[in-house]
C-alpha cells in the first residue's frame, strides 16, 4: 500500500505554505518529516486530516505503483497524534478507553482495558484518574494508544517526542518503531537527531516542498551537515 | 546634579521609545484583530515610519491631555468647591474669626489633601511591572532603581506643573499665593508617602520572604477609613464650622514629615527590592489586552464524582458521563429559572390567598383553595370555582393565554442553556476527540447529534413547563379552557418551542463549529445567522395566533425543522464540525 500526494498546495492568503508537495509514502516505513520551525509541519498533517481545506491537489491511498486504482482516505483510515495532547478532560483514562473501544464496533480486542494500560506503561494510579489531571507524557501515551488500537492505515504524528522526558521518550519511540508493519507512518520532528534515530526515511518540508533525502547516506556524519545546509537554502527547491 | 539629570534624560528617552513602540505595535495589533477591517491590513504596516510619527504626535497631545485634565478636574473642582463654601460661609456670616482668603486656604488644603490621600491608596502599585519595565528591566538589564526613580521624577515632575497651571483659578479667586505654590509641593510630598509606605511594606515582606504584593485586606481598610472621614466632613460644613488655618498648617507639616521619611524609605529600597517588587507585580501584557479573552477556567471545574450505569454504551456512555460531571454547568441556570419562577408564582397565590383570606373569611378561602386545587386537577370540571381576578385585566390576560403563547419563547430563550452547553461541549470533550477520526464519521456524529438533541431538551424542559404551568394558570383563573385539552395544548406549546430553540443552537454548532480553543467565537457566518435568528425571533414573537393553530404549526414546522437539520447535519458536519485555533 502507498500513500500518494500530488501536487497539493495550501495558501493562507498571499502567503503560499504548501506550494507544490508531491510525494510517495510507502508502507511498513517511518518517514521523518524534518523542517524548520514554521515551515508547515503541521499545516501539512491537517490538510491530510482534513481539518484545513486545500487550494488545490489531491491525496489518496493505493495498493501499489503498478496499479492507477485511486483509494479514498477515509478518516478512518488516519490516525493522528497532534503535538499538544488533547484528550476528553472530564473522562477518567479507563472510562476513555472504555468508550473508544465501544465505539469501535469493528475491532475485536486482543486484550483487557488494563492490559492496554499495561503495554503503553500507564501507571497505575493514574488510570481512574480524570485525564485533565495526566501530564503531558501520560496523556501523549494514551493519544498513542488509541491509535494503536484503531490500527489506521495512515498515521501521522506531530512531533509527539516534545517536551517528553527522556524515559517516556523512549519508550514512546520503542512503541512507534513495533508498531510501524502495515502502516504508513510520517514523524514530523524539527529535531534532526530524534529523525535520524528513529525514522527509515527522512523527507524534508522546505520551501513549501517535499524533498526526499538518500537514506544510504543515514548515518554517514556528513549526512546532518547536508540536511542542515539544505535546510539553510532558502532557494533549494 | 547635572550627571543626575543627564541620567534621567537618558533613562527616560528610552523609556518613552520603547513605550511608543509597544504602544504603536499594540494599536496595530488591535487592528489587525478587528473582523474584516484586520484582513486588509498588511503586516508591513508594523514598520511604517510615517504611521509611527502620526501615533507619536497623537501620543505626546493624549499625555498632556491627561496631565491637565486630571488636575484640572481634580484641583479645580477643589478650588471651586471652596470658593463656593467661601461665599456661603460669608454670605451666613459664618467666618468669624478668619479672613476670607483663609477660610479659602482652610477648604481648600482640607479637600486637597482628602484627594490626594485617596489618590494614594486608590492608585495602583507603584512597582508595577507594564510592559516597558518588563522589557527594559528583565529583557534589557537596566537598573530597575534607576528606571523606577526616573519614572517616579517624572511622574512628579507632571504632577507639579499640571497643579501649578491649575492653580490659576485659586489666583483667580482670591487665593493667597503661597497656596498656589504650596499645593504643588504638598503634592509631591503626599506623593512619596504613598511610594515610601509602599516601599517600606515590601521592604518588611521581603525580611519575611513574603511575594511584594498589596495586601487586599488592608487595602480595603485604608478605602474604608477614608470613606470615613467624608460624614465627618460633610456634618462639619451643614454646622458652618471649618478647620482653622494654623491647625490645617500643622496638619500640612505632618503630612511633610511624613513625605520625607517616605523620601527616606524610597532611596532605602535599592536596586534588588526594586527588581524584586517588579517581579512580582508583572502587569498583563498590553498585547494580551487585544487577544481574545480566555474563558476555558470557567469550563474547567469538573471533578470526578461519580461514574455511571455499565448498561450505557458508546457514545451513550459518552454523554451519560459528560452530563454527571458537568451538572452544575448545564443544570443551574434552567434548574435556577424554574425554581425562581416557581417562588414568584408562590409568593404571588400566597399573597392572592392571604387578601381573599381576609375579605371572605377562613372558610370561604379554605374553599376556593380547595376547589381551585380540585378544578386544576379535573381540567376545571368542578363547577363551583371562585374567582378573584375579574375586569379588563382579567381579559387582557386571558387573550395573552389563548392567542399570545409564542410570548413564551422569550422565558424560554432566556432559561435556554443550550448555547452554554454547547460550549462546554467543544472545550471539554469534542475539542479533544476531533482529533480522532472516528469521530468525523457522519454515522457517528448523527449519533452522537441526536443523543445531545434529547439532553438539550432533558435539560430545557423544566422551565419551558414552568412557564406553559403559569400560562395555564392565567387561563384557568380567568375562566377556564375554550376547548377540551386547552392546558396540554400549552404545555405542547412550550416544549415545542423549547425543542426548537435547542436545535437552533445545537444544529449552528455542528454547522458552524464557530469556538476557538478559548471558547471565543471565530466565525463571521455563525455571528451573522445569529442576529438574523434573533430579528426573525424578535419579529415573530409578537405574531397573535390561536392556541390551537399555532400547537399545529409549531409542531409541523419543528418537526420539518429537525428532519432537516438533521439531514444538513449528516452532510456537512464532517467537513464543518472540526477544530478553530
Amino acid at each position: 500500500m502507498e500513500f500518494v500526494i500530488s501536487h497539493m498546495v495550501k495558501s493562507y492568503g498571499s502567503k503560499q505554505v504548501l506550494k507544490d508537495v508531491d510525494f510517495v509514502f510507502e508502507e511498513g516505513k517511518i518517514y521523518g518529516l524534518l523542517g524548520r520551525n514554521g515551515a508547515g509541519k503541521t499545516t501539512f498533517f491537517n490538510c491530510i486530516n482534513s481539518d484545513i481545506d486545500i487550494n488545490s491537489g489531491s491525496f489518496y491511498l493505493r495498493e501499489n505503483k503498478d496499479t492507477d486504482n485511486k483509494i479514498e482516505l477515509m478518516p478512518e483510515d488516519i490516525g493522528y497524534l497532534v503535538s499538544t495532547p488533547t484528550v476528553p478532560e472530564f473522562m477518567t483514562g479507563r472510562e476513555f478507553l472504555k468508550f473508544f473501544l465501544e465505539v469501535h464496533e469493528e475491532i475485536t480486542p486482543d486484550k483487557t482495558i488494563d492490559e492496554y494500560f499495561d503495554y503503553m506503561m500507564v501507571p497505575e494510579d493514574d488510570r481512574d484518574r480524570l485525564l485533565k489531571d495526566y501530564s503531558h507524557g501520560t496523556k501523549n501515551k494514551m493519544q498513542m494508544l488509541l491509535n494503536i488500537i484503531a490500527s489506521p492505515k495512515l498515521v501521522l504524528l506531530d512531533e509527539p517526542l516534545t517536551s517528553l522526558d527522556v524515559i517516556i521518550a523512549e519508550e514512546m519511540k520503542n512503541v512507534i518503531r513495533s508498531q510501524k508493519q502495515g502502516r504508513i507512518t510520517i514523524f514530523s520532528t524539527h529535531l534532526l537527531d530524534v529523525a535520524v534515530d528513529l525514522c527509515d526515511e527522512i523527507v524534508l518540508l522546505h520551501n513549501g516542498r517535499l524533498e526526499p533525502i538518500d537514506k544510504s547516506n543515514l548515518g554517514n556524519s556528513d549526512f546532518k551537515e547536508k540536511i542542515i545546509a539544505a535546510l539553510k537554502d532558502e532557494d533549494n527547491a | 546634579m547635572k550627571i543626575m539629570l543627564e541620567t534621567f534624560r537618558k533613562t527616560l528617552t528610552k523609556v518613552i521609545h520603547l513605550r511608543s513602540i509597544i504602544g504603536y505595535n499594540g494599536l496595530v495589533f488591535a487592528l489587525k484583530k478587528t473582523p474584516l477591517i484586520g484582513k486588509l491590513l498588511p503586516d508591513r504596516l508594523y514598520s511604517t515610519t510615517a504611521l509611527k510619527v502620526i501615533y507619536w504626535v497623537f501620543h505626546i497631545i493624549k499625555e498632556a491631555f491627561m496631565l491637565f485634565i486630571g488636575k484640572i478636574f481634580g484641583l479645580g473642582m477643589i478650588y471651586l468647591i471652596s470658593l463656593f463654601l467661601k461665599t456661603e460661609y460669608v454670605a451666613f456670616g459664618m467666618e468669624k474669626g478668619i479672613s476670607e482668603g483663609n477660610l479659602f486656604a482652610s477648604f481648600a488644603l482640607l479637600f486637597f489633601i482628602i484627594y490626594a490621600l485617596c489618590g494614594i491608596v486608590v492608585k495602583k502599585p507603584y512597582f508595577k511591572c507594564t510592559t516597558e519595565k518588563e522589557y527594559l528591566v528583565f529583557m534589557l538589564r537596566m537598573d530597575p532603581a534607576k528606571l523606577n526613580i526616573t519614572l517616579f521624577a517624572y511622574d512628579l515632575a507632571k504632577l507639579v506643573i499640571g497643579y501649578l497651571i491649575a492653580g490659576i483659578v485659586a489666583i483667580i479667586a482670591g487665593a493667597p499665593v503661597w497656596l498656589w505654590l504650596g499645593i504643588p509641593v504638598l503634592a509631591v510630598f503626599i506623593k512619596f508617602i504613598g511610594i515610601g509606605s509602599q516601599a517600606f511594606s515590601f521592604r518588611i515582606k521581603h525580611k519575611r520572604n513574603k511575594p511584594m504584593k498589596e495586601n487586599a485586606t488592608l487595602y480595603v481598610i485604608k478605602v474604608s477609613l477614608l470613606a470615613m472621614v467624608c460624614p465627618f466632613v460633610f456634618m462639619m460644613i451643614m454646622n458652618g464650622f471649618y478647620i482653622d488655618l494654623p491647625i490645617m498648617l500643622a496638619v500640612v507639616a505632618l503630612l511633610v514629615l511624613l513625605g520625607t521619611l517616605g523620601f527616606f524609605e524610597i532611596k532605602r529600597f535599592n536596586s534588588n527590592l526594586h527588581r524584586r517588587a517588579l517581579h512580582d507585580n508583572v502587569a498583563k501584557p498590553q498585547v494580551d489586552m487585544f487577544k481574545d479573552v480566555d474563558n476555558t477556567k470557567h469550563f474547567k471545574k469538573i471533578k470526578a464524582k461519580g461514574t455511571v450505569s455499565s448498561k450505557k454504551k458508546g457514545f451513550e456512555y459518552l454523554n451519560a458521563l459528560f452530563v454527571k460531571r458537568h451538572f452544575g454547568m448545564l443544570m443551574l441556570k434552567p434548574i435556577l429559572i424554574a425554581a425562581g419562577t416557581l417562588i414568584i408564582l408562590g409568593l404571588f397565590i400566597a399573597g392572592f390567598i392571604s387578601s381573599y383570606y381576609r375579605e371572605a373569611g377562613g372558610e370561604a378561602c379554605m374553599e376556593m383553595v380547595l376547589t381551585s386545587l380540585v378544578n386544576i386537577l379535573l381540567f376545571k370540571g368542578f363547577p363551583n370555582e371562585l374567582l378573584l381576578v375579574e375586569g379588563t385585566v382579567n381579559e387582557f390576560f386571558r387573550y395573552l393565554a389563548q392567542y399570545h403563547l409564542l410570548v413564551l419563547l422569550i422565558p424560554i430563550s432566556i432559561s435556554d442553556n443550550s448555547f452554554k452547553s454547547t460550549q462546554a461541549m467543544y472545550i471539554n470533550c469534542d475539542n479533544s476527540l476531533m482529533t480522532f477520526s472516528f469521530f468525523k464519521q457522519r454515522d457517528k456524529i448523527i449519533k452522537l447529534f441526536d443523543i445531545r438533541l434529547k439532553q438539550l431538551l432533558k435539560i430545557n424542559i423544566a422551565p419551558a413547563i414552568v412557564f406553559a404551568f403559569v400560562a395555564n394558570l392565567v387561563l384557568f383563573y380567568t375562566g377556564g379552557q375554550d376547548y377540551p385539552f386547552q392546558y396540554l395544548v400549552t404545555y405542547l406549546i412550550a416544549i415545542t418551542i423549547s425543542v426548537f430553540y435547542s436545535m437552533i443552537w445545537l444544529a449552528m454548532y455542528y454547522l458552524f463549529q464557530p469556538f476557538t480553543t478559548t471558547v471565543n467565537i471565530k466565525s463571521g457566518v455563525y455571528n451573522v445567522v445569529r442576529i438574523i435568528i434573533f430579528m426573525v425571533l424578535s419579529i415573530i414573537v409578537w405574531i397573535p395566533s390561536h392556541s390551537l393553530v399555532l400547537a399545529a404549526i409549531l409542531v409541523v414546522i419543528t418537526a420539518l425543522f429537525v428532519f432537516f437539520m438533521r439531514k444538513l447535519v449528516y452532510k456537512k458536519a464532517p467537513k464543518t464540525w472540526k477544530i478553530k485555533t
